[in-house]
């Protein structure tokens, strides 16, 4: 209680941390639902790795170049952050999107590799700059900074745009995933619907990696539309049961990784791998006593 | 009567530039009941789909209504779907109305009541609740020709619609579709390997084989020796 007391207090030091962690919980799952209907799990793996190389090719090359220097690097280091993964997040999952329609080679091993090949270019580009090195290493570990007020409202506007674009679109996207042919047979642009769903789930990825890291920006895409699909009997019930425990999870996560000082980011994943085994065991319960 | 509704001219299809039916020219009159028959990898799939737009023809014109343009009611196989979206057969047949329903407005009642309407045609209104998923294969399909009158179409286009479905339920879909096409006068394409099927219900057929493309009435094309022809076996 006296945890949950101070977390909530006006005064708590990181209080906008807790509203950016809180408010990546609700909107992840709102986009990992549609990563896990179109079967694109590794999908939701490797971008926010993708997005989070893109945030170390940000802050390396304008030192390499000689465009910054490392002690006024500070002031724009947020900024340069959320163009490297931004334009990291969208080419990636424009390109993995395209060959995947394309049906080129092997999906998992483009996936993987992909994964793969963005993690250790991370770690090659940020051995060469001590600087980014250790903002980064933060981000990777899932250790939550402090977050000034105009990064929570940057924040919380571009996932206003995400949910509100989800909510306006949800019949078009929807169907789209679903039934493509019926789709084109209505006269539907199927391309340029594709082009925007990947283009939140883009923003949607940069955002939570910027402010949560790619450990839990993963965990929030695909755990709670995994765990919400175990029981949700329709769309709608799909979608609020992910996006509610993805923010509850993330709330309660953070409580816990306060109170026993913890890793934020690897509490709050830990938490909704717990609460999946759970709800996992819980179902086959209850269907095997429903026979 | 013969107003022509689908016309193919010098039409080649296949894909990536790779033809699996060339020099293909014919003529699917407004209101006809045409089935498309053939053997596997023949091309019917690929027919259908190039006619709904869904595959660009490789080389030729497709020629359609363009005032008002046609509108397509198509059903595609039921082993199409993932299983994964939470659907509802209901929420599978409101997807009829969507190409009428403006950008992030609601689906006006009037729309919904119609759709209701399409499954009390088709007989699917008491599972319509049901997971669309967990419906038998007969079940499916009659969801998805609800879905394509929902769509108010001039032509009904059915890819295999009786695969996976057992012969009692085979029997009455194909009945079932020819109701609609008598007392809708919808022009019906449909894509089948069952000849029997079509002996009943279709009145010209296309048969794509190897390569070639024979088409007529059910009473011109199908007859013992062309069979006979196209299955290389000698009539006794």
């Amino acid at each position: 209680m006296e945890t949950l007391r101070q977390v909530l207090s006006p005064d708590f030091l990181l209080r906008n941390s807790v509203y950016t962690s809180v408010l990546i919980g609700f909107a992840c799952p709102l986009v990992g639902m549609f990563l896990v209907l179109r079967r694109l799990v590794f999908m939701g793996v490797a971008l926010p790795q993708i997005s989070s190389t893109g945030v170390a090719v940000a802050l390396s090359v304008p030192l390499w170049l000689g465009i910054m220097q490392p002690e006024h690097a500070a002031h724009s280091e947020h900024l340069l952050a959320f163009v490297g993964s931004t334009a990291f997040s969208l080419a990636a999952i424009l390109v993995l999107a395209f060959l995947d329609r394309r049906r080129r080679g092997l999906p998992e091993g483009r996936l993987g590799s992909a994964y793969v090949v963005a993690a250790a270019l991370s770690i090659l580009l940020l051995s060469k700059n001590r600087y980014a090195e250790v903002g980064w290493l933060d981000l990777m570990k899932g250790e939550v900074i402090t977050i000034d007020n105009v990064d929570l409202i940057l924040t919380a506007a571009a996932l206003a745009v995400v949910v509100i674009a989800l909510a306006l679109f949800h019949r078009e996207l929807l169907l789209v995933s679903f039934d493509r042919a019926m789709a084109i047979t209505l006269g539907k642009d199927v391309v340029t619907w594709d082009v925007l769903l990947y283009v939140l789930i883009g923003l949607t990825v940069s955002m939570a990696v910027l402010s949560v890291g790619p450990l839990i920006a993963f965990g929030f895409l695909l755990v709670p539309p995994l765990t919400a699909h175990l029981f949700a009997a329709n769309m709608r019930q799909f979608t609020i049961f992910a996006s509610v425990l993805g923010g509850i999870a993330s709330f309660v996560g953070f409580c816990i990784a306060y109170r026993f000082d913890l890793p934020v980011g690897p509490a709050e994943v830990v938490l909704l791998g717990l609460i999946y085994a759970a709800a996992f065991g819980l179902r086959k319960l209850v269907r095997r006593k429903a026979r | 009567m013969n107003d022509p509704f689908i016309r193919l001219d010098d039409l080649a299809i296949g894909y990536q530039g790779q033809p699996v039916l060339s020099a293909l020219s014919l003529t699917v009159v407004r209101g006809s009941f045409t089935a498309i028959l053939g053997a596997n990898g023949s091309g019917k799939s690929t027919l259908l789909k190039t006619i709904l737009g869904l595959i660009p023809p490789i080389g030729g014109h497709i020629h359609l209504p363009a005032n008002p343009p046609a509108v397509f009611g198509y059903v595609p196989q039921a082993t199409d779907f993932d299983p994964l979206y939470l659907l509802t057969g209901r929420d599978v047949a409101l997807m009829g109305v969507y190409g009428r329903v403006k950008l992030g407005r609601p689906i006006p009642p009037r729309e919904r009541a119609f759709v209701t309407e399409c499954l009390r045609a088709t007989g699917a209104e008491e599972f319509a609740r049901q997971q669309f998923a967990e419906l038998s294969g007969g079940q499916k399909q009659r969801i998805l020709i609800a879905r394509a009158l929902a769509t108010r179409p001039d032509a009904l286009v059915l890819d295999e619609p009786t695969a996976g479905v057992d012969a009692a339920a085979t029997q009455a879909l194909l009945a079932f579709i020819s109701q609609l096409h008598e007392e809708r006068k919808l022009t019906i394409l449909l894509v089948t390997h069952d000849l029997p099927l079509v002996r009943q219900h279709a009145q010209q057929v296309i048969w794509l084989h190897q390569g070639q493309v024979l088409t007529g009435t059910v009473a011109n094309v199908l007859t013992p020796e062309r069979m006979a022809e196209i299955f290389d076996i000698e009539i006794g």
